[in-house]
Order: C-alpha cells, then structure tokens, then sequence
C-alpha cells in the first residue's frame, strides 16, 4: 500500500473514533458485556456457563450494528460532502481507497469489540476470561464480514440515507429474521429440504456461521444435533473461507466498481 | 508548450454529450477561467483532469510531452471542490496532516499553511463549527499545501466574504507570480475578471471563446459607453455637439441630464474625442467605459 493507503487507514481510524453514534454503540456493547461478565461471575455455576453464549448473542445483535454503522457512509459520505473527488484526485487507486478505508474502519472495529469483550474480561472471573478470548476473533470476522458489506452499500448508494436505511434493513433481515426465514422454509417444505441444504443456508449468513461456530465452541456438536443440523456444516478450512468470502468479496465489488465509475 | 496542453476532449454520459472535443491550453503563470452556464461542462472538465471522470477521448500533454493521467500526473495537481463540506469529526489542523501525509508534504508546512488560509486558532477546532467560508479556506489550503503546478479551483468564491476573497486573489496571484499555473472555474465573472488571465466560455460541452479579456471584448463587438460632462454649457452648444455626433452616424447619441451619453464601437472612440474637440468648453471631462465581462458573456451566449 503507498503513503497514501497507510495515511488513509490512520485517517480513518482517527475519524471513526471520534464519530459519536459509533461511540455510543461501542460503550453499549462494553456495559452490556460486562453486565454478563459479572452477572456470570456472581450467579451459581450453571449459571456462570451461559456466560459465552450470552456474550454471543449479544455479539451478534451489536457487533453487526456497529459495523454497518462505521462503514455505511465510508463512500456515500464522501460523495455528499464533495469530498470523494479531492480524496480519488489524490495519487492512489480508486481500489486502493477502498482498501484503506476497510483497514482503517476494521481497526476501529477491532477497537470497539476489544473494549466491550475487554470490559467484560475486567469483571468476569478466570473461567470467564478464556472465554471471552476465544471470541475475540470469530467476533472480529463477524464484524469485518458486516463492515465489508456496509462498504458494499456505501458504493452502491448515491445518497447517506439512503445508505442508512439499507443497512438498517440489511441488518433486521440477516441478524432477526434469517433464521426465522429458514425456519419458514422448512415447514412450507414440510421437513422436505435436505440437512445439508439447511446447513448451507444457515452457513450462508455470516450471523449464522457465527452462532453455529461459537455454539460448537462453548457446547460441542452435540448441541448442534441436538438442533438437527448433523450433516452439511463446514470444517475449520470452509469455516475459513467463508469468512474470508464474506469480508473479502464486498470490498473487492465495492472497489472494482468504484474503480469502473466513469464519473466520480 | 510549455504548460499543460489537453486536446479533444470528449465525454459523453449515455446519450448525453457533456463535453465534445474541448481544447484547453494553460501556460505557466497563467491563470484561466472556465465560465459558461450550468451544465456547460466546466465541472466535468476539471474532472477529466484530475482523472475524476474517464474521458471517450482526450489527449494531454505536460510541458510538451504526452502525459497519461496517472499518479505523476495528479501529484501536479491541487484541488478545491465546489461546496466542500469535510466530515465534522476532525479539527482543521488533523484533516491537513492527513493530506500532508498522503501528499509526502513535511508536518512543518502544515502550520505554514493554516498562517497563509487565516485558520490558526480555529485549526485547533472541530471542522463540525466551521461556516462555510471557513470549510472554503480549508479547502484551499488543502489545494496549496503540496504546492501544485496547477491549481484547479472549481467555484472557488462560493461562501468567502471580502476577507475569503482577499486571500483567494493573494493566492491566485502568487501562483502565477511563481510561474504555476490556476484554472479555476465561476460563475462571478465581475469578481474574478481582474485577477485571471484567459477565459474559456464553455456552452453546452463545446469551447464557445478562448481568450483574453480583451480578446473576448472584441469578439463580442458590444459598444464602448462615453460619458460627455457638459455641466453648465449653453444648451444651444450642447445641441450642436449632439447633432455634430448624431450626423457622423456611428454610435447612440443621448443627452442625461447635464452629461452626453455616446455608446460607440470600440475602435470608434478616439473618432468621437476629435468631434468634441471641435467645440471648445462644452465638455468638461470624458469617461469611458468598457462593456463588462457579464455583457460580453451574455453577447457571447446569446450569439451562439
């Protein structure tokens, strides 16, 4: 990446953290977070092992929010302002752009998570602080998967709010009403879908793939029978690429399309 | 040439033809204005040069040599954008270090910068707090900072008030001064005329005139207005000196009040000078005026 990428990324991370809608997100995630870490401290030992799973759930509902939330306006912003065409007169590719912005906003990201997953560390017993290790990084790729579709959003829009309301809708359906979709799904079949159709669905929303790994983290697969999905779900290098698909993949739209724009 | 040269210039949006073989020449130390009506294509242009918008054709020449607009081409380049309005979350001294950065511009010019734009104290400030002419300065401190060969302004009068303006003619007139080059584009012909040397009239993406002030004065061929004081001269005399210059048949003769209104062409007026001459004490002094900027750009429009 040339001067310009790299002071881009600190640009960005320096602009993100100072934007207040992704402050006051990121300090709900860390009270919430360590509302569980210490609920799970004080309760009775049964209890304390649903420490993850909450924190897993509320990961879930959050950490995809202040993703769209930090990227949303990373082009559409810079449209709206006028400022797109300063930024792209710069020397640097229009793909490098893109590039830096998912960089600097993935940092910022990384910031958040480690704040509210860190609070929660701080107030949780020893048990409780491994877990909340172990989901620092499958949170961090949920969180890059959403950031890199709000980019997607952001270069596809023309104006902030039209942006903001897709985000919003992008959020409800993938993190509330996916699942329920597939449970939809397969009542109007009848049970007719096979299990590795409905594993491939459920693995086809990175919220999905998040909830089935950290499941199988904190419960074993036994839980996942338990829901029927016994076939069809992906070992650790599909889980991989996956992830890699889901945050690699927008961006790269995002920047060839940008990159293709015969107007700026 | 030395300059920069962009030849043929054609972009067309889908059916729409937004700019149709357009040539620019800018030389250094000039400073040329872009004028035309809204949608003329004088946005565009400045796009096509700083690589914003592709063109179907265009060739571009730096100093002579044939040049691709690539990153040697845009370090070259500073810009303003019309309206700009950056994010709110950084102060003015930040949003600079981030350009220096980017542009390889050492920190040091930074502070030289926020001196030269007037923003010293308020560069410690949130942008979010800035008016719009303060956002407006910023940004043209954002276009000087890697000291450009070519400063490219688009509307860059937009929100300055008469302290914004000074500083904007100050750095108009330093670039050239330092044998740079500025292409800006306007609406505010009144205000820009005295501090550009050529002006390019854009009309419906093709080049309607290129040229001095004068040059475009002349093409437009629009009279010369010339005010005759005749203050306390008999007005038998001044009849004479009016019917004088209505025989010789070259101009609108009218009498206002106490002062003769003569509009002739151009190259007519030393012609009338004589005519009064040949009556003694009736005018006592002689004021010409040039057609504007604006009426020669309404002629210039209105002929096309």
């Amino acid at each position: 990446m040339g001067p310009v990428g790299r002071a881009l990324i600190w640009h960005e991370l320096l602009e993100r953290a100072r934007d207040r809608w992704v402050l006051v997100i990121s300090m709900l995630f860390a009270l919430l977070a360590s509302g569980v870490g210490l609920y799970g401290r004080s309760a009775e030992a049964e209890v304390a092992k649903l420490t993850g799973p909450s924190l897993v759930t509320l990961a879930s509902l959050l950490v995809p929010l202040v993703a769209l939330v930090l990227s949303h306006d990373a082009i559409v912003g810079e449209r709206e302002r006028n400022t797109l065409g300063l930024l792209l007169s710069l020397p640097v590719a229009r793909s490098e752009v893109v590039a830096a912005k998912l960089i600097g906003r993935g940092l910022a990201l990384a910031a958040a998570i480690g704040l509210g997953l860190g609070a929660a560390m701080l107030v949780s017993d020893p048990d409780g602080a491994s877990t909340l290790l172990a989901l620092m990084g499958p949170t961090l790729l949920l969180g890059l998967a959403f950031l890199s579709m709000g980019l997607f959003i952001s270069t596809v829009t023309r104006r902030q709010a039209t942006a903001a309301s897709v985000v919003v809708v992008v959020w409800f359906g993938l993190v509330f009403f996916y699942d329920l979709g597939v449970l939809g799904l397969l009542v109007i079949t009848d049970g007719g879908l096979s299990q590795s159709a409905v594993s491939a669905l459920v693995v086809g929303n990175p919220a999905g793939l998040y909830r089935i790994e950290m499941m199988h983290a904190f419960a074993g697969s036994d839980a996942l029978q338990d829901l029927g999905l016994t076939t069809g779900l992906p070992g650790t290098g599909t889980t991989w690429l996956l992830w890699c698909s889901w945050i690699v993949v927008p961006a790269a739209l995002s920047g060839a399309l940008l990159s293709r724009q015969k107007v700026v | 040439m030395r300059g920069l040269q962009a030849r043929g210039i054609s972009v067309r949006f889908g059916r729409l033809q937004v700019l149709d073989d357009v040539t620019l020449p800018v030389r250094p130390g000039q400073a040329v204005m872009l004028v035309g009506p809204n949608g003329a294509g004088k946005t565009t242009l400045i796009k096509v040069l700083l690589g914003l918008v592709h063109p179907d054709f265009a060739v571009f020449e730096m100093n002579g040599k044939r040049a691709e607009i690539d990153n040697d081409w845009k370090r070259r380049m500073g810009y303003l954008p019309e309206a700009v309005a950056f994010s709110g979350n950084l102060s003015g001294v930040q949003l600079l270090r981030f350009f220096a950065s980017a542009r390889g511009v050492p920190r040091g010019r930074v502070d030289e910068v926020l001196r030269r734009v007037g923003l010293v104290e308020a560069g410690r400030r949130n942008i979010r707090g800035y008016s719009r002419g303060m956002r407006q300065r910023l940004g043209l401190g954002v276009a000087i900072l890697a000291e450009p060969d070519l400063l490219v302004l688009d509307e860059p009068t937009s929100g300055l008030d008469q302290e914004g303006l000074s500083l904007l003619w100050s750095v108009i007139a330093e670039w050239r001064e330092a044998g740079r080059m500025v292409l800006a584009s306007t609406h505010d012909l009144a205000l820009m005329e005295r501090r550009m040397d050529e002006i390019c009239v854009l009309r419906e993406g093709r080049v309607l005139a290129h040229g001095t002030v004068e040059d475009l004065r002349h093409s437009a061929r629009l009279p010369h207005r010339i005010w005759l004081e005749v203050g306390q001269a008999p007005d038998a005399k001044v009849e004479l000196l009016c019917e004088a210059m209505r025989k010789w048949g070259k101009g609108r003769i009218e009498r206002v009040g106490d002062r003769v209104l003569a509009e002739v062409p151009s190259d007519e007026t030393l012609a009338l000078v004589e005519i009064q001459s040949g009556f003694p004490g009736v005018v006592r002094g002689v004021r010409v005026e040039e057609p504007t900027l604006d009426a020669v750009y309404d002629k210039l429009l209105g002929a096309a």
